[in-house]
């Protein structure tokens, strides 16, 4: 997820123990969060075929659900995810520099977006059940609740991994090892990746 | 490319991700339980209904047939067999059992009275009207 | 043998063959009985034969991983069993039970012997796997939290491995989903949903950990790499495992009255649940390729890389086969179900607890391998029933394809025993495979009584 020129600054910086050549690119993060993530992506790819190939059975059905979908909302969140992410970002370079106590206010930004997504998702469920729709309502509607559910549960549980990360931030446990910062890092940005995939798949494209 | 592989971040990620799913799982099945009313036909479960279904149980029917595609595949679908047969059929069927034709399978004779007849006929219609998303494809099932 | 404790496996294992050889003679009367309908009838009723056959398939796999545990938590923790006078007295109990219950199958109708045994009280008999007596449901699990008890405490007291942990955490499951086994609801769509938690969740979700774990311990031991890296993998898997087989239980809620977003759920997530069995396999071949000892156990290493491959042929290949809701429409309850059933079985669970007997067994008898002549004979046992196994997985296949086509896609579907009749050839070739199975356990015992000369003192 970083950009590449962080990546000569990092080296620089000496904080990765397992570099064996300088011009080797490095993986951010532990090969065991990227075995998950691709696992995720995995079965969120084959969710969004699976969308796909419903709504190329029923175009109807789904233009009609997708029209009394709150857009503006969703594109809300998506300015809020993509915050989230830059905080994230800024927080593991702040680490980087050997600043980790102060860079733990980004994380605390990144978390207050992520808590504001889950706030202003939790009321459109709460409007959406109120008007009595739910997973077996209708096709459109089942994956409409499953698709951005099972995504709002990887935003809670991705706040519940940044939350960790804040309090090793406070107390500068990452100097030395960023491992598990730039691991949960990115299961952040799978979270906020999936998210920009799913809002126009499911809110926009018609 | 390099990069680091730790044990205890796979260890995390295994109850973390575990503990994530079941609760997913948890969450489908509260869903599934309260849609379950329109399609389980559970406002038909009498206790005629009840009674069929533990002769059903202690004869283990299950050990040969299929009941909605789960069970032995040695003798045929009783799902809809309310539907393919009838009730006479069904209760001329178990009191003429076994057949004893050579070579052919063989169903034991349970010794039914006329009320456990009646108790598993009304077992066999009330499942054959769960609402099963159209299965099985055909009356044959 | 590092430990005294570790004997009381011996028991375990010698329990777990014999009921083995019982389950297969069931399964070749069952198999003579789908084309010589009327064989041992009435003696021996299908149904009969079947609950005989799948239980005692379900009791010799946990006297396996009961073997397995007593003989890996003590190495694996560095101390002694807690109680090894608690685990003989367990085995005694368990294979009682478990005897008594099969005699009271053979011998007693079954309403009889559910009137006998309480089911008034609690009814949970008559359920598929879960026919045994409330009795014997209550002594397993009276059993299960001893045997739990004793392990645990053995953990408690000493190292904790990842294996370990992993290994008690797939058996603590086991125990707890067993539970559900008690809740049998009149409402038959609640029954079957919450009898999956007993079945799936056991075979594609707490099971799996145990394998898992069973495999890690005999290929650190065999192949001598790195602990560090063989659990980290271990926890890569099992993680695929869970991900995609929890949710995966959806696949079974298609056709029994759930609600139909299940054949979205169940589909997408059961999709993916070749891949962790396809990394297991990738694993065990990679981790022999990278050994850093030539172990003398041949037949072990053998039985380890059976597992990976036959475990991603049975429950992965065969699983994904007919696990897409358009596809298992037609296909539910049909022989192709039969046939992913023995594969996956004999692939993950029969052939993981045969790995660890074959890794085991010569050193509880004082050796660290068996003789080069009964390595040979073993091997061929294991080719013998891995073959035969496939054969069985591809004739029932045939008979499946077959049956769906005549029963439910063609315009003049036929009747259930009209298709039969028509597939009939596919099951006297599926009971030749099967003969030649037996043959290849035959051999298998043969094996553990061939002398020759020791290869070298454990």
């Amino acid at each position: 997820m970083r950009p590449p020129p962080a990546l000569p600054r990092l080296r620089a910086m000496g904080h990765d123990t397992t570099l064996t050549a300088d011009s080797t690119p490095r993986l951010s993060g532990d090969l065991a969060v990227w075995f998950f993530i691709l696992a995720e992506l995995l079965a969120f790819g084959v969710f969004f075929a699976a969308y796909a190939f419903a709504r190329m059975r029923h175009r109807e059905l789904f233009d009609a659900g997708q029209a009394l979908l709150d857009r503006n909302t969703g594109a809300l969140n998506t300015i809020l995810l993509l915050s989230g992410s830059a905080l994230v970002v800024r927080a593991v370079q702040g680490n980087q520099r050997g600043e980790g106590r102060r860079s733990a206010r980004w994380m605390l930004g990144a978390m207050a977006c992520g808590l504001l997504f889950v706030g202003l998702k939790a009321s459109e469920y709460a409007a959406a059940f109120a008007a009595g729709i739910s997973l077996s309502s209708s096709l459109f509607h089942m994956f409409y609740l499953s698709l951005t559910f099972f995504h709002f549960m990887h935003v809670i549980l991705g706040l519940v991994v940044l939350a960790v990360l804040w309090q090793g931030l406070r107390q500068d446990r990452y100097r030395q090892d960023a491992n598990p910062l730039e691991s949960g890092a990115a299961y952040w940005h799978m979270v906020d990746l999936v998210w920009l995939i799913l809002f126009p798949l499911v809110y926009v494209i018609h | 490319m390099s990069g680091t592989f730790t044990k205890s971040m796979a260890r995390n990620i295994f109850y973390g991700g575990t503990a994530f799913f079941f609760l997913l799982f948890l969450a489908l099945t509260f869903d599934t339980n309260q849609a379950l009313p329109k399609r389980d036909n559970s406002a038909n479960l009498t206790p005629q209904v009840i009674a069929g279904k533990k002769i059903w149980e202690t004869r283990n029917c299950i050990g040969c047939h299929t009941l909605l595609g789960e069970g032995a595949y040695f003798a045929p679908e009783l799902g809809n067999v309310y539907v393919r047969r009838g009730p006479d059929f069904i209760k001329a069927w178990i009191q003429a059992q076994p057949t004893g034709t050579p070579g052919r399978r063989q169903m034991p004779q349970f010794h039914l009275t006329d009320e456990e007849l009646d108790n598993i006929v009304a077992f066999l219609k009330y499942t054959s009207e769960i609402n099963t998303a159209n299965w099985p494809p055909n009356i044959e099932g | 043998m590092q430990y005294k404790s570790q004997a009381v496996a011996k028991p375990y294992f010698v329990a777990a063959i014999g009921l083995f050889v019982g389950q297969i003679v069931f399964g070749l009367i069952m198999g003579l009985q789908y084309v010589v309908g009327d064989f041992l009838f009435p003696a021996l009723p299908f149904n009969v034969a079947r609950m005989v056959h799948t239980n005692l398939l379900i009791v010799w796999l946990l006297f396996g991983f009961m073997g397995a545990a007593y003989y890996m938590v003590p190495e694996e923790s560095e101390t002694e069993l807690y109680s090894p006078k608690l685990a003989l007295a367990m085995f005694w109990v368990f294979l009682v039970a478990g005897a008594l219950t099969i005699v009271g199958y053979l011998f007693v109708p079954y309403a009889t012997l559910a009137q006998m045994t309480g089911n008034d009280i609690l009814a949970t008999m008559g359920r598929e796997f879960l026919e045994q007596p409330l009795l014997t449901k209550i002594g397993i699990v009276v059993v299960a939290l001893v045997f739990l008890f004793n392990i645990s405490m053995t953990m408690l007291k000493g190292r904790k491995t990842a294996i370990s942990m992993v290994l008690l955490l797939g058996l603590w499951g086991l125990a707890i989903f067993f539970l559900f086994s008690f809740y049998n609801p009149h409402n038959l769509v609640k029954d079957k949903y919450y009898w999956w938690w007993v079945v799936h969740l056991w075979v594609e979700g707490v099971w799996e950990l145990i394998l898992g774990a069973l495999l890690a311990f005999v290929l650190i031991k065999v192949t001598g790499v790195d602990r560090e890296v063989i659990e980290k993998w271990l926890y890569v898997i099992i993680t695929l495992t869970l991900v995609t087989g929890i949710i995966g239980t959806g696949h079974h809620y298609y056709w029994i009255g759930a609600p139909e977003y299940w054949q979205w759920w169940g589909s997408v997530f059961s999709a993916l649940e070749p891949i962790p069995f396809f990394a297991m396999t990738i694993f065990a071949f990679n981790m022999v390729n990278r050994r850093r000892r030539e172990h003398p156990n041949k037949a072990a290493t053998l039985w380890a890389l059976g597992t990976g491959v036959m475990a991603f042929l049975g429950a992965g290949v065969w699983g994904f086969l007919h696990t897409l809701a358009p596809v298992n429409y037609y296909t539910h309850g049909s022989q192709i179900t039969a046939a992913h059933g023995h594969m996956a079985f004999y692939g993950a669970y029969v052939m993981v607890v045969l790995t660890l007997i074959s890794y085991a067994m010569p050193i509880l008898r004082g050796r660290a391998a068996n003789s080069p002549k009964a390595q040979v004979l073993e091997m061929w046992s294991f080719w013998l029933m891995t073959i035969a196994m496939v054969f069985i997985t591809l004739f029932l296949t045939a008979a499946g394809i077959l049956q769906v086509w005549l029963q439910r896609i063609s315009d003049t579907p036929l009747g259930f025993m009209a298709t039969q009749d028509q597939v009939s050839l596919f099951y006297w070739m599926r009971e030749a495979a099967g003969v030649m199975f037996m043959i290849g356990l035959v051999v298998y015992i043969v094996s553990f009584f061939v002398k020759g000369d020791k290869v070298a003192e454990a």
